[in-house]
């Protein structure tokens, strides 16, 4: 590698995230949150799969798009979810295209 | 005379713990308090040699916890400093040989006759640490930036609340400031935030730690020695004085990072 990639390299913004540290703390976090809980193996994956039978009996959201973890600061420990819905986008219909519209898709929810 | 005992763990073996109670006890002496250091580590021991003591061994601790002889006697009085002291443990036996309760009386009596006592444990949370811990007033934890180390001192912490110890204190050991910058070893707020205790002082990689060991000399006394400023550091902050942490050589001047990048590293 020669200096003039290294200076690139060294200048470039998303080289920050590839540090190992970063990685270090993440992997140290959820595994002193499954030692100080006596945690089961698995707990995060059984965890996963019911909370999303749970919402998806009342929701539709993207299964492969759920993340569930734990995070843990000298404060607290918890339990973070973030469950994208999949909702059909909603469509603004102009008002010179609203005849054009009716009867043939789903009735948007609000005109206004 | 009502010393502070005071226990060096941290779970995992290797961090440093040897190194750090020889070093600290002799900053300590050196600064004029009567200190003790005490290997509990039975079976292994090690701080003996690492102090450059070996050879001055007669009695040990499990001869004082059966009787064998009293604990004046099996205390050997460093030649460099004369308020530097330290009780060997017995190398034929093992941990069951002690028990915490006789953890607790020896303390007691180390407590009434020196300003410190320093208790150096064996790796582990089993016996051993248990002895280590039975008669100890403040604990200092040894981790270095290493996730395995980090995660066994978190366990540890959780053993010293249910211990019910008070005072419990973090030293960051073989820090190595050019890792640090890179962002490939964990820094100290990054340490601080997952173990949240207090810390005591961080420690920098330092070849002379292995040099002063293989003299049996202690770094502590040596004015050269990085790791060494910084034991001494330690020992000035546990007597209550305001010793400003060590500023990570961060090295960021634009001229060393030319060279840096020049030298090809």
């Amino acid at each position: 590698m020669g200096w003039l990639d290294k200076l690139m390299k060294h200048l470039s913004p998303e080289s920050s995230g590839q540090h190992s540290k970063h990685a270090a703390k993440e992997r140290l976090k959820l595994a002193l949150t499954y030692d100080r809980g006596g945690l089961a193996q698995g707990t995060i994956e059984q965890l996963r799969d019911e909370i999303t039978q749970v919402i998806a009996r009342h929701l539709t959201i993207d299964e492969d798009e759920i993340d569930i973890n734990f995070d843990r600061t000298s404060q607290e420990d918890k339990l973070i979810a973030s469950i994208p819905l999949r909702m059909s986008p909603r469509t603004r219909t102009k008002v010179g295209q609203a005849t054009a519209m009716a009867g043939k898709g789903p009735t948007p929810p609000h005109q206004d | 005379m009502a010393g502070r005992v005071i226990t060096v763990t941290s779970g995992k073996g290797g961090v440093g713990k040897t190194t750090f109670s020889a070093n600290v006890s002799a900053a300590l002496a050196e600064l004029g308090k009567k200190a003790v250091a005490v290997d509990t580590d039975v079976g292994l021991r090690n701080l003996d040699i690492v102090m450059g003591l070996e050879n001055r061994i007669v009695y040990d601790l499990v001869d004082v916890v059966e009787g064998r002889c009293r604990l004046q006697k099996a205390i050997i009085r460093d030649k460099r400093i004369a308020t530097l002291h330290m009780l060997p443990a017995a190398q034929t036996r093992d941990k069951t040989a002690v028990t915490p309760d006789a953890m607790e009386k020896i303390c007691a009596e180390l407590r009434s006759q020196f300003d410190f006592t320093i208790i150096d444990s064996p790796a582990g949370i089993e016996g051993g640490f248990q002895n280590a811990i039975a008669g100890a007033d403040e604990v200092v934890i040894v981790s270095t930036p290493h996730v395995s180390s980090i995660r066994d001192a978190d366990r540890v912490i959780g053993l010293l609340e249910a211990a019910e110890k008070q005072q419990i204190y973090l030293v960051i050991n073989r820090l190595q400031a050019e890792m640090v910058r890179r962002g490939d070893m964990l820094d100290i707020p990054d340490i601080l935030d997952i173990l949240a205790i207090e810390l005591l002082g961080t420690i920098p990689e330092d070849e002379s730690i292995v040099v002063t060991s293989n003299r049996g000399e202690l770094a502590a006394l040596h004015a050269t020695s990085p790791a060494g400023q910084e034991y001494k550091n330690i020992a000035r902050r546990l007597l209550g004085e305001e010793v400003p942490m060590l500023p990570l050589e961060e090295d960021k001047g634009l001229f060393k990072w030319l060279a840096r990048l020049f030298k090809g590293q």
